[in-house]
């Protein structure tokens, strides 16, 4: 952008079979001529297999390299790509290298912020990739895909066309009142109206699913010692991650693990189990545990079916059952029935699983009734037709929505259309603030081309 | 003062053209202490109406208060020669209320005849300007008849003559109006100046003998019972109103033009120049809107005395025989006797992405450009332009910086901010819509926003200024009452009573109950505390306003406030767009237009946000560099 060149790893830091060193500016292609040491032809979208070597001469790795010259690249300015073996040692000497020889070292969104300066891509389309470098889940990428192609952009391009179309007949009706023109009825303004609002309020509805989708979803698994809860994180996980035995207390501290169900990401958080205890270590994993149930999406509250409640357990649950939760009776291999009298009258009101993470039996629905606990039923439809947007858009979305209100509450009222208007023009100017346009210009041209106008 | 022989005289600004731009440029250059020619072709014609007997109109009206409230002529020519008038969309709020007036066309003439010939220091001369003197990229006169006359600024107000090109079906003459040559000299001498011009279209219908209709079978259409004035300085209007009327065109009409239209001029590729897509000819409108079978058409008498009447909503080019076959399907017409024939002409015009806000040209210093040159079409855009043209050649005589108000301030600003940011593809039109700050720039409170520049650039009288300040004050004054005073349930009900609405259960702020739409101030007044407001009935309705917009008015405000901000960003003159960073669309069109300001940049379409982004990038690091180093070149890229 001013004139410098940046580099960095493109692919996640660590050991692999390859990594990809990635350098952006006007300085990316001497560089990798002085690292080739020729001076290529580097032919642009081609692929060339070279040996690096340091300015002292020594050789660092055999590569692949391709040259995107400027415009056509992502950044819209020349782009080496250096895709080298995925060694710690190998990748960093080739930063440092470029690093040597002029680079400086890319900034945290730099590569995306130097194509949205440079008119590559709009906003929606450099939150979009953003996301999509960051996508775990097919859903995730599929979201940030269509964003990237513009599907945001182009659903409230519809909705601002529609606003514009309102806006047209109001205006109408000011600028042409002398004419012989009919006029929309206050009823069609209203239907218009309401229908604009449903939509946007539609879209602003998949921001909560939005943020699940892009920063995951918190599910702590809480419950007396020695109910299984490790047993059963390991089985949500499908993997031995946590340390199981016998003796009551196993586990003292937080695990933190990834898993995916239905496109969404969880954290799955295991705590100590909460029970009395001489031991400080075990005491604060307790206090630890409890504070993440806190702010957890989900509380897994794992008891052992086949015991029951005892009075601390209950106790304990019952501190967190007003919050989204799931009862999970484990040991169902050893009887334990959630239609058993202990378990009422408290209990029901909830949901409760029954599992037993020895046999894997129940494990299954287990994760289906995380999902549903915390995704809407329509989650997957909703962002895959709507999309899901951000806190930022769903801000400007809101006030677009207050601004189509007044247009309602003036139609109730004395339905003064310069009023309208200027609700109107407003809501219009909120939405632009997601697609960076101006639409108000294209205002008489609509008027024109719908009413014959002209005395 | 009419004068026969200019020769050997020098003046401070020449005005070419006698037309409304050119009338308010000379008065407010003459107004402001300058030494003033107005060369006109004829001088008969000077503010003749060539179209429609009328001035106002939607947004047009606001555009003449304006005009006056700056000190200008036309409001209180049209007072003078108004024979009806109507306040148009009184249906809905003030804030989109316009006047409008017949005109008697030749009363208006002469009274603004009048006034140009009684003000000092204004010489008004009948010749052909030919050409423009340009020494040094600077203006120093012009030439009439191979002679050279000095001038240290002109103002181009040249309407529809440069080139100009009549079409009646087959036949073209030459001309820039009816009966008129056109001027093609001026315009060749301008383009020889490196000035760029491109053509554009308009036209005007037939006009009929009165005796001639049929007025029974038409529908009639008379002036408001109380007629307003244009002019904040005329104090009542007193006059015998005359009526207009309305007909439509029907199935027959439009089955004459379908079949003829192979010889409009519009439709056989005659003319190359745009038309305006606001006032199409009856054969575009019946092509275009096949699925109306009727046209509405206003008949307009063209003065008090006059046998004319324009026949509005049927402007054609197609040929005579075609014309008046056409006329007579039309109820009232069948026996209309045609007196003249309407027509299409074609013009230069010189874009005005080549003038400043200011108007002044950005090729030739001192040349400043107003109306139909500037690719308007209007009566009251060009006299907009004409006094802004006018006022800021004599500032720049004086050395003083140009006036240049806002969108915010007047559509006049509005147009002027239009006119060098957008592309004209069509004769440009003041529309209300096309003002985003529309409840700021009502046909009310022209004075309020505008008295003051005319007061400082000695164009109005101080006196005027004073009263509206403490009519304003008494407003605000009542305003802050009406907030104060809390009225009693018993006595909010005694008004509401009489509406039929239902009663109040509690005691009320009284500017709650004069937002209620079927109370208002006046009716409030009879239940205050200690009497009514002392109001006279202009402040009541502005009163009115104040509450109606209340809020509405504080959000305009701020949202103009916010936009002002990227409207005080300078762009450093001689600033190369040339940026790689840009969009290519972006880099075509800021090359182009040039914009002065961030604000007018952002107005250019095919300009984005990010475009934007890198701009005030680029301008703020020019911008320290310089300070840094001192006066170093601004070759930036």
């Amino acid at each position: 952008m001013d004139g410098t060149t940046v580099v960095a790893l493109s692919t996640p830091p660590g050991e692999s079979a390859i990594a990809v060193v990635r350098m952006s500016g006007t300085g990316a292609v001497d560089i990798l001529d002085r690292m080739a040491g020729a001076s290529g032809p580097w032919e642009s979208h081609k692929v060339y297999r070279k040996i690096l070597k340091k300015a002292d001469g020594g050789p660092i790795d055999e590569v692949l390299v391709t040259v995107m010259s400027a415009p056509d690249s992502y950044t819209g300015e020349d782009v080496v790509e250096i895709s080298c073996h995925g060694s710690v040692h190998i990748y960093s000497s080739i930063i440092e290298e470029a690093l040597y020889l002029g680079a400086h070292p890319a900034g945290p969104g730099e590569f995306t912020k130097r194509a949205y300066l440079k008119g590559k891509i709009d906003l929606t389309q450099a939150e979009a990739i953003a996301d999509l470098i960051s996508a775990e889940t097919q859903l995730q990428a599929r979201v940030a895909l269509e964003q990237l192609e513009g599907s945001l952009s182009k659903k409230i391009g519809k909705i601002e066309k529609r606003l514009l179309e309102e806006l047209a007949l109001l205006e109408l009706s000011i600028d042409f009142s002398e004419e012989d023109i009919e006029l929309c009825s206050r009823d069609t303004l209203r239907k218009r109206s309401e229908e604009i609002t449903e939509e946007l309020k539609q879209m602003i509805d998949s921001e909560i699913t939005g943020k699940k989708l892009r920063n995951g979803i918190r599910v702590t698994v809480l419950g007396p010692r020695n109910a299984g809860k490790s047993s059963i994180y390991n089985a949500l996980l499908g993997e031995e991650r946590a340390i199981v035995s016998a003796v009551p207390g196993t586990t003292r501290d937080l695990l933190r693990e990834r898993i995916h169900i239905g496109g969404f990401t969880y954290y799955l958080e295991d705590t100590a189990g909460i029970g009395q205890t001489e031991c400080e270590i075990e005491t604060k994993g307790i206090s630890i545990g409890r504070k993440a149930a806190e702010g957890a999406d989900l509380i897994l509250f794992v008891i052992d079916g086949s015991a029951g409640w005892d009075d601390e357990s209950r106790k304990e649950f019952e501190k967190i059952a007003g919050k989204n939760h799931i009862l999970v009776l484990n040991k169902k291999d050893l009887g334990a029935d959630i239609s058993c009298e202990k378990y009422r009258p408290k209990t029901l009101s909830g949901s409760a699983a029954e599992v037993s993470a020895k046999t894997g039996e129940g494990i299954q629905s287990l994760r289906k009734m995380i999902y549903k606990k915390t995704v809407r039923d329509d989650a997957a439809e909703i962002v895959k037709e709507r999309g899901a947007v951000s806190s930022r858009h769903a801000a400007a979305l809101r006030e677009a929505v207050d601004a189509v209100k007044g247009v309602i509450a003036e139609l109730e009222g004395a339905g003064a259309v310069e009023i309208m208007s200027l609700e109107i023009r407003e809501a219009i100017e909120a939405l632009g603030k997601v697609t960076g346009r101006s639409v108000a210009g294209e205002l008489l041209d609509l008027i024109f081309s719908r009413f014959c106008i002209g005395k | 003062m009419i004068i026969n022989n200019p020769g050997g005289k020098s003046y401070d600004l020449i005005v070419v053209g006698g037309g409304h731009a050119g009338c308010e440029a000379a008065l407010a250059s003459a107004r402001m202490g300058n030494s003033t020619l107005l060369a006109t072709i004829n001088i008969r014609d000077i503010a003749r109406m060539p179209c429609n007997p009328a001035i106002g109109g939607l947004a047009k009206g606001q555009l003449v208060r304006e005009i006056d409230a700056l000190g200008g002529e036309m409001g209180l020519c049209i007072d003078a020669a108004g024979i009806q008038f109507k306040m148009l969309n009184r249906a809905k709020g003030p804030a989109v209320w316009s006047p409008r007036a017949q005109a008697d066309k030749a009363v208006y003439h002469e009274k603004m005849l009048e006034a140009l010939s009684s003000e000092e220091g204004l010489d008004i001369f009948e010749g052909e300007v030919e050409g423009i003197a340009v020494e040094e990229g600077r203006v120093t006169g012009v030439t009439i008849s191979g002679e050279r006359i000095r001038g240290k600024k002109a103002v181009l107000a040249l309407g529809t003559f440069p080139n100009g090109l009549m079409h009646i079906g087959e036949r073209k003459i030459p001309g820039g109006r009816e009966g008129e040559p056109p001027s093609c000299l001026l315009s060749d001498d301008l383009a020889a100046n490196g000035i760029e011009r491109a053509r554009l279209k308009t036209g005007t219908p037939a006009r009929l003998k009165r005796s001639s209709i049929d007025f029974s079978r038409c529908q009639e259409q008379p002036g408001d019972i109380s007629p307003v004035p244009f002019s904040f300085r005329t104090k009542k209007l007193n006059l015998d109103q005359i009526s207009c009327y309305i007909t439509y065109t029907n199935v027959e009409t439009h089955d004459i033009i379908r079949k003829n239209i192979d010889r409009a001029p519009l439709f056989s590729g005659q003319i190359m120049g745009t038309g305006p897509r606001y006032c199409p000819s009856i054969e575009d409108k019946v092509i275009r809107f096949s699925g109306r079978d009727r046209h509405q058409i206003f008949l307009e008498p063209e003065g008090r005395g006059s046998e004319e009447i324009y026949i509005n909503g049927l402007s054609t080019s197609l040929p005579v025989d075609i014309q008046e076959k056409m006329i007579r399907t039309v109820a009232g017409l069948e026996d209309s006797e045609i007196v003249r024939y309407g027509y299409a002409i074609e013009y230069d015009f010189f874009p005005p992405h080549q003038i400043h806000a200011s108007l002044e040209s950005r090729k030739i210093e001192g040349l400043y450009f107003a109306g139909q040159v500037n690719g308007t079409s209007g009566y009251e855009e060009a006299a907009a332009q004409g006094i802004v043209a006018g006022i800021n050649a004599s500032l720049s005589l004086r050395g003083e910086p140009p006036f240049l108000p806002g969108r915010h301030q007047a559509y006049a600003g509005v147009m002027v901010d239009d006119l060098i940011t957008k592309e004209i593809d069509e004769p440009y039109r003041m529309f209300t819509s096309r003002a985003e700050h529309r409840l700021l720039l009502r046909q009310d409170n022209a004075d309020e926003r505008l008295f003051r520049y005319a007061v400082r650039y000695g164009l109005l009288e101080k006196g005027l200024w004073s009263e509206m300040i403490s009519r304003k004050k008494r407003v605000m004054k009542a305003k802050r009452r009406l907030h104060r005073e809390v009225i009693p349930a018993e006595r909010i009900n005694s008004l509401l009573e009489n509406e039929g609405a239902p009663p109040a259960t509690e005691a009320r702020k009284a500017i709650q109950i004069a937002r209620r739409p079927e109370i208002g101030v006046e009716k409030l007044e009879a239940i205050l505390d200690g009497g009514g407001l002392g109001l006279g009935e202009r402040e009541l309705d502005m009163l009115g306003i104040e509450i109606k917009y209340d809020g509405y008015i504080a959000r305009q405000k701020k949202m103009a406030h916010k936009l002002l901000k990227m409207d005080k960003m300078t762009i450093p003159d001689g600033f190369s767009f040339e940026i790689e960073a840009l969009s290519r669309e972006a880099r075509e069109k800021l090359g182009r237009f040039r914009p002065e300001t961030l604000g007018q940049a952002s107005r250019i379409s095919g300009v984005r946000n990010s475009d934007l982004s890198i701009l005030m990038i680029f301008i703020e690091k020019l911008k320290k560099e310089s300070k840094n180093s001192g006066r170093r070149g601004m070759n930036f890229r």
